[in-house]
C-alpha cells in the first residue's frame, strides 16, 4: 500500500513541474464547459421548459457534466499505450508492482487535482451568473448518486484500460481511441445533452451499452427523475458492465504482457 | 551452486518487413511480409554465485534478448530458465525483489523529477526498511560520488551522472543478481573507468552475481574472468578470457624497434609483417615457431628493443565476428 502512496506523491510532484501545462489543460476544460453552458442558455432564452427539461434542470445537468467529466472521464491510463509502444513499460515488468494499481493510483491523483479546480470553477460560475442549481430533496438521492458515480469511475477506468492494453497487439491505438473517445463515448455517455431527448427506440438501445452509466444516469438520479426501480436497474446494468470490463482488462493484460517484446532496448 | 541456469533456451520473433517509401507503406496495409528472426537459438549455460560474467557478441547477436528472458520480460519459446530458483517469466515479487536489470540505453529514473524521488519510490516498491535504505543509499552515493546531484531534475543531468543514478536506483534493494546491458555506452573514458570500478567493487563487496554485456572490450577485459560469446543467437564460446586468446589466436606478435633503417622487402623476406612504421615493426608468427623466429630476427636485424606479445583481444574478437569461424 505504501508504494502506491509514494507513487501518488510523485505523480503530484510531476504536475507541479509542468504548471503551465496543467493551467492550459484546466483552461481548455473551462472553456468547453462555458461553451456548453452558454449554448443551453441561448437555447432556453426566455423559455422555462424545453424538450421536457426545466431550465434549472438542464443547467444542473450541464454543471453535472463538468463535475462527472472530471471524476469519471479524466484518466491517465491512455499513457499506457504509449508506454507499450516506446518500451517504457519494461521497467514496471521488472518491479514488484501491479500495473493496474499503478495506473489507478495515477488516475486518482489526476482526478482529485482536477476536481479541486473544477469545483472552484463551478462555484465561480454559479455565483457570477447567478444560476439556479437543482439540489435533490431526498437524502437517498445523494447516496444513489454517490454509488452510481463510484461505479462509473471504475467502469470508465477498466474500459479505458482494456482499450489501452490493445496496444500490445496493434502497437498504436490512437486511431481507435480517437474514434472511441470523441464519437461514441462522449456522445453516448450524455456528455453534451441528456440522452432522453433522443427518440425512445434509440435510447432503449443506448441504455444497454455501458456508456450512459458514465454521465447520464448519475445525473438523472441527481435530478430525481428516476424511480427506485429504474435506479436499481441502472445500478445492475452498470455493475454487469463493470464486471465485464474488469474481466476483459485483466484477461487482455495477462495475454498482452506475454506478447510484450520490450522494444527499444 | 548455480544461481542462473539456462538450458536450450529459444526465443524467435516474427518481424514484418516494409518496403521503403509511401508505396511500401500502402502495400503493407493489405499484405504484410513476416520474417522469422532467431534471436536466441538453443543456448545453455550455468552461472554460479558471485560470478561476474561478460556477455559479448556483435549487434543483434541475441545478448539483450537473453537478458530479457532472464529478467522475465520475455516469455521463452522453449527451453528452461531459472534464476535464483525462480522462473523469471512468472514475474513473482519474491524474485523481482532479488534482481535488477540496468539498461544503458533506457532509463528507469523519473525524467521530470530529481533522482532522489525515484530512489524513494523504489524503496517503497521493493519494501526496503528505512534503516537499510539509508545505509545502502549512503554507501552507493559515496561509492559513485553523486551527493551533489541528488536534488537536480533528471533531465538536466549529464549522461554519466544519469547512469550513476540509474545504478543507484537499480541497487537500492541490494539485488543478489544484476544484469547490466551496456552500462558504459556513450560514456567518456573517465566515466567508463568509474563505472567499471564501481561494478567490480559491488561484485566483491556484496558477492552479487553479475552478467555484463558491453561493446567495449575494456569493460570485459577488466571485469570478467569468464566470458560468453554469442552470435546469431548461439553460444559460440564460454570460458575464461585467456582461453579465447589460446583458442582463436594461433599466432603471436613480435614487436621490434629497429636501430637503423631496413627496407620493407627485407623485413618481408624474414617474416610476415603486420605493421611497419620506422622504427617500429610488428611481425606475426605462428605460436609454435615463436622462439625460432625470435632468434632469427635477433640475428638478422639491427635491434634496439624486442617484445613478444599476445595479439590484442579486441582484434581477436573482431576477427571472430567478421569471419564467423568459431570452430
Amino acid at each position: 500500500m505504501k508504494k502506491y502512496l509514494q507513487l501518488a506523491k510523485i505523480t503530484f510532484q510531476e504536475y507541479f513541474v509542468y504548471r503551465l501545462n496543467f493551467y492550459l489543460w484546466r483552461f481548455r476544460n473551462f472553456i468547453s464547459f462555458l461553451t456548453l453552458l452558454f449554448f443551453w442558455l441561448a437555447i432556453y432564452g426566455n423559455r422555462g421548459e424545453f424538450l421536457g427539461y426545466q431550465k434549472t434542470q438542464m443547467l444542473t445537468y450541464v454543471i453535472g457534466i463538468a463535475f462527472l467529466r472530471t471524476i469519471v472521464l479524466g484518466s491517465r491510463s491512455a499513457d499506457l499505450a504509449g508506454q507499450v509502444r516506446s518500451g517504457e513499460l519494461t521497467k514496471f515488468f521488472l518491479q514488484p508492482i501491479k500495473i493496474i494499481s499503478f495506473w489507478f493510483t495515477r488516475d486518482l491523483v489526476d482526478k482529485s487535482l482536477n476536481l479541486f479546480f473544477t469545483l472552484i470553477e463551478i462555484l465561480a460560475i454559479l455565483c457570477l451568473l447567478k444560476l439556479s442549481f437543482y439540489l435533490p430533496y431526498h437524502l437517498t438521492t445523494y447516496l444513489f448518486f454517490t454509488v452510481l458515480s463510484f461505479l462509473a469511475v471504475f467502469l470508465y477506468f477498466f474500459l479505458s484500460f482494456a482499450l489501452s492494453v490493445v496496444a500490445f497487439w496493434t502497437e498504436d491505438v490512437w486511431a481507435t481511441r480517437w474514434l472511441f473517445g470523441v464519437i461514441f463515448l462522449e456522445f453516448l455517455a450524455g456528455a453534451y445533452f441528456p440522452l432522453d431527448v433522443l427518440p425512445s427506440w434509440l435510447t432503449k438501445i443506448i441504455y444497454l451499452t455501458p456508456f450512459p452509466y458514465l454521465v447520464f444516469f448519475p445525473l438523472k438520479v441527481w435530478l430525481e427523475q428516476l424511480t427506485t426501480f429504474e435506479i436499481a436497474k441502472a445500478i445492475l446494468i452498470c455493475l454487469t458492465w463493470l464486471i465485464f470490463f474488469w474481466w476483459l482488462s485483466t484477461f487482455l493484460w495477462k495475454k498482452g504482457s506475454k506478447n510484450y517484446q520490450a522494444y527499444g532496448s | 551452486m548455480s544461481i542462473i541456469e539456462v538450458s536450450r533456451l529459444r526465443k524467435f520473433y516474427s518481424v514484418f518487413k516494409k518496403e521503403p517509401g509511401l508505396r511500401g507503406s500502402l502495400k503493407s496495409i493489405f499484405k504484410r511480409h513476416y520474417e522469422e528472426v532467431r534471436a536466441v537459438d538453443d543456448i545453455s549455460f550455468n552461472i554460479g554465485e558471485g560470478e561476474l560474467v561478460g556477455f559479448i557478441g556483435p549487434n543483434g547477436a541475441g545478448k539483450t534478448t537473453t537478458l530479457k528472458c532472464l529478467s522475465g520480460l520475455l516469455y521463452p519459446d522453449s527451453g528452461f530458465v531459472s534464476v535464483l530458483g525462480f522462473q523469471p517469466w512468472k514475474r513473482q515479487p519474491e524474485f523481482q525483489k532479488q534482481f535488477a536489470l540496468v539498461m544503458g540505453q533506457k532509463n528507469q529514473l523519473w525524467w521530470d523529477l530529481p533522482p532522489m524521488e525515484t530512489f524513494l519510490l523504489n524503496k517503497e516498491i521493493y519494501e526496503v526498511p528505512q534503516e537499510q535504505f539509508k545505509k545502502t543509499l549512503d554507501e552507493l552515493v559515496e561509492l559513485l560520488k553523486v551527493e551533489d546531484i541528488l536534488k537536480i531534475q533528471v533531465r538536466k543531468l549529464s549522461l554519466g551522472q544519469r547512469m550513476k543514478c540509474e545504478l543507484i536506483a537499480a541497487l537500492i534493494h541490494s539485488p543478489k543478481v544484476l544484469f547490466l546491458d551496456e552500462p558504459t555506452i556513450g560514456l567518456d573514458v573517465v566515466m567508463q573507468k568509474k563505472i567499471r570500478d564501481f561494478i567490480k567493487e559491488y561484485n566483491q563487496r556484496y558477492k552479487a552475481t553479475i552478467i555484463l554485456t558491453s561493446h567495449y572490450m575494456g569493460d570485459v577485459k577488466e571485469l570478467c574472468q569468464r566470458v560468453m560469446i554469442i552470435d546469431k543467437g548461439q553460444l559460440v564460446f564460454d570460458g575464461a578470457l585467456e582461453k579465447i586468446i589460446k583458442k582463436y589466436a594461433n599466432y603471436k606478435v613480435i614487436s621490434v624497434i629497429l636501430g637503423e633503417k631496413v627496407g620493407l622487402e627485407k623485413l618481408k623476406e624474414l617474416c610476415k609483417v603486420k605493421e611497419f612504421a620506422y622504427p617500429k615493426v610488428n611481425f606475426i608468427v605462428g605460436r609454435e615457431e615463436t622462439s625460432k623466429m625470435t632468434a632469427k630476427i635477433l640475428e638478422e636485424l639491427p635491434i634496439v628493443d624486442i617484445n613478444i606479445e599476445e595479439p590484442p583481444i579486441e582484434e581477436i574478437i573482431r576477427d571472430l565476428f567478421t569471419k564467423k569461424n568459431y570452430e
